[in-house]
């Protein structure tokens, strides 16, 4: 019988990351330290998604801030014009972001490689010129303000602290809701897909299909991750979904690692925080995360985690062998 | 004996380059067909329209009476047809393991139940690879690497395996060993078809051998009566011996 380690592997060290990071108001940190978190929790979550499209399926999507602008959106609203809160929204904007994503991956998802890119960020544009022209109904380019707050058994959750953890909680969801996909036989029919197109085909699997599937799931976490920003911001405008946050977010799964489980929580963190700790002015953070892009590409093609995994398991043979070589001096001796 | 396949006046065009020009050819059940022909000839070309790579210009596909010419290629292995690939046989960066049980997962609920490898264990015990379970395809030598492909088209469960060049590149001892795999088949219900230019593996496999050359069906018969068969030594050999 062949035995493989359990899957439970993979998920038990994000678990542990996420405890330990849900002790952080413990230490009181300052505001500023809880804001930078919850947003790089927030994009941890739309990470998770990607990292099923761009990691699992191998598609990368360069509009996906789009998907969480229809979330965010979708949120503002319902709040607005509907007088639904944030637990309704959660499930509609998920829906909302799924339904463009099909409706972008249905023709996007007829071409591949490249051009796939080209056209998803086209999509990202011509979204936030919908919002931008979309009058009163949408704010125009000043966008909309939210005024619902978020409750949970009527605790306001609006308190920086409980906000962060509330982003935790959804972090994790995302973390496991991540972790099933890629164990279940959806996961490996999207790396078959990822590895050989023409073999997936031949073995029965409709590539399409599952391709735009993949998209749909990943706009799910998006959409999800959009109610979420628009709840924590009070206020949405159309830049906040264009080019460059779509690309932060490319960079982000590509700088952790799309394919392992801490990959997308090492990249939101590292690139939300890199520049606050090395006190970088924007001009200096896009230098620098040119750069990291650079070096990640070249050096660790899949990603900082997969990198350090590899390094580790590098080490651990190096030492095994050292180890070997000198007890056979000793025993030579 | 019935056919299981029957091809009938398959064309197919690339831009004014004809690869096909017309080529009737009926699979019998439970044999072991080999097509033979030179570079160019139009034997991948014949397998990739049958499976549904390429849509032909002109001509019919019947499999058990139905029409399947240019049905999607991931239509073909749900109807029962299997098939392995010169290059590209698996997913490099998964495991062994995991690029049968995929193949496993994906072949069709309407599959035959009486299949003698239902598990990806049983598959790789039979193509004689279960030790390498938890490698990466992409590190397997060249012979496993084939079994593998091997592998991966039975776990659709196919009544009818075309199987493109599956000795190329392999050792004496490793075309013998897949010899023996093939042979087995037709006994499990698996009619299969085989291209290749190597005579001497056509001979130890096919009865009945058919002959393209630029496109078109010159001969077609059993495997003693076509290899000599002038024709056939025409395009082989240059003339007669």
């Amino acid at each position: 019988m062949i035995k493989f380690a359990s899957p439970l592997r993979a998920l038990i060290p994000v678990l542990v990351v996420l405890l330990l990071l849900a002790l952080v108001p413990l230490m009181s940190p300052s505001n500023r330290f809880l804001s930078l978190a919850i947003s790089a929790g927030i994009n941890i979550i739309a990470l998770y998604g990607l990292s099923v499209l761009f990691g699992q399926t191998g598609i990368l999507s360069m509009g996906h801030a789009a998907l969480v602008g229809v979330g965010a959106y979708t949120a503002a609203l319902l709040a607005r014009d509907f007088d639904i809160g944030f637990w309704g929204s959660i499930p509609v904007a998920g829906v909302m972001a799924a339904i463009v994503a099909a409706v972008i991956g249905i023709p996007s998802l007829r071409v591949s490689g490249h051009h796939f890119v080209i056209m998803t960020f086209a999509f990202g544009q011509l979204l936030t010129i919908i919002l931008t022209n979309g009058g009163e109904y949408t704010g125009a380019a000043t966008g909309l303000d939210m005024q619902q707050p978020v409750t949970m058994f009527g605790i306001a959750l609006d308190p920086l602290e409980r906000f962060y953890l509330l982003v935790i909680a959804f972090v994790t969801i995302s973390a496991v809701a991540s972790w099933a996909i890629i164990n279940s036989s959806y996961g490996r029919t999207l790396r078959a897909i990822r590895e050989n197109e023409k073999l997936a085909a031949a073995l029965g699997i409709n590539v399409g299909r599952h391709k735009i599937g993949a998209f749909i799931v990943s706009g799910v976490f998006a959409g999800v991750s959009g109610v979420l920003l628009a709840y924590f911001l009070r206020h949405i405008s159309p830049g906040q979904f264009a080019s460059f946050p779509s690309i932060y977010l490319a960079l982000m799964v590509m700088i952790g690692g799309a394919r392992l489980l801490l990959g997308p929580l090492a990249g939101g963190i590292l690139v939300s925080f890199l520049p606050e700790v090395l006190n970088l002015d924007p001009v200096q953070s896009r230098i620098l995360y040119g750069v990291c892009l650079i070096a990640v590409i070249l050096f660790l093609p899949n990603g900082l985690i997969a990198g350090i995994a590899d390094g580790w398991a590098w080490l651990v043979k190096v030492s095994k062998r050292a180890q070997a070589s000198g007890d056979a001096r000793e025993a030579t001796r | 004996m019935s056919a299981i396949l029957e091809i009938k006046g398959l064309r197919k065009q690339f831009g004014g380059v004809t690869a096909l020009s017309g080529v009737d050819l009926a699979i019998n059940e439970g044999e072991i067909l080999g097509v033979v022909g030179p570079n160019g000839s139009g034997k991948t070309t014949l397998f990739n329209v049958v499976t549904g790579v390429h849509k032909p210009t002109a001509g019919s596909v019947t499999w058990k009476g139905k029409d399947i010419t240019g049905i999607p290629a991931n239509q073909i292995s749900r109807n029962g047809i299997g098939y392995t690939f010169q290059q590209a046989m698996a997913f490099p960066g998964l495991t062994v393991f995991e690029n049968v049980q995929i193949a496993t997962e994906h072949s069709a609920a309407s599959a035959r139940t009486d299949f003698a490898w239902p598990t990806p264990a049983s598959l790789l015990e039979f193509v004689g690879i279960p030790g390498l379970a938890r490698e990466k395809a992409g590190i397997l030598p060249f012979g496993s690497l084939r079994l593998l492909g091997l592998a991966l088209a039975l776990a659709t469960r196919p009544s009818l395996l075309l199987l493109d060049e599956p000795a190329a590149g392999l050792n004496d001892r490793e075309t013998a060993a897949l010899v023996g795999l093939v042979q087995q088949f037709p006994g499990h219900g698996i009619s299969v078809c085989v291209i290749d230019h190597d005579m001497k593996l056509m001979q130890s496999l096919c009865k009945r051998l058919a002959v393209l050359d630029f496109g078109s069906k010159i001969a077609d018969g059993p495997t003693a009566d076509v290899l000599h068969d002038p024709k056939v030594l025409e395009v082989y050999l240059g003339g007669e011996l």
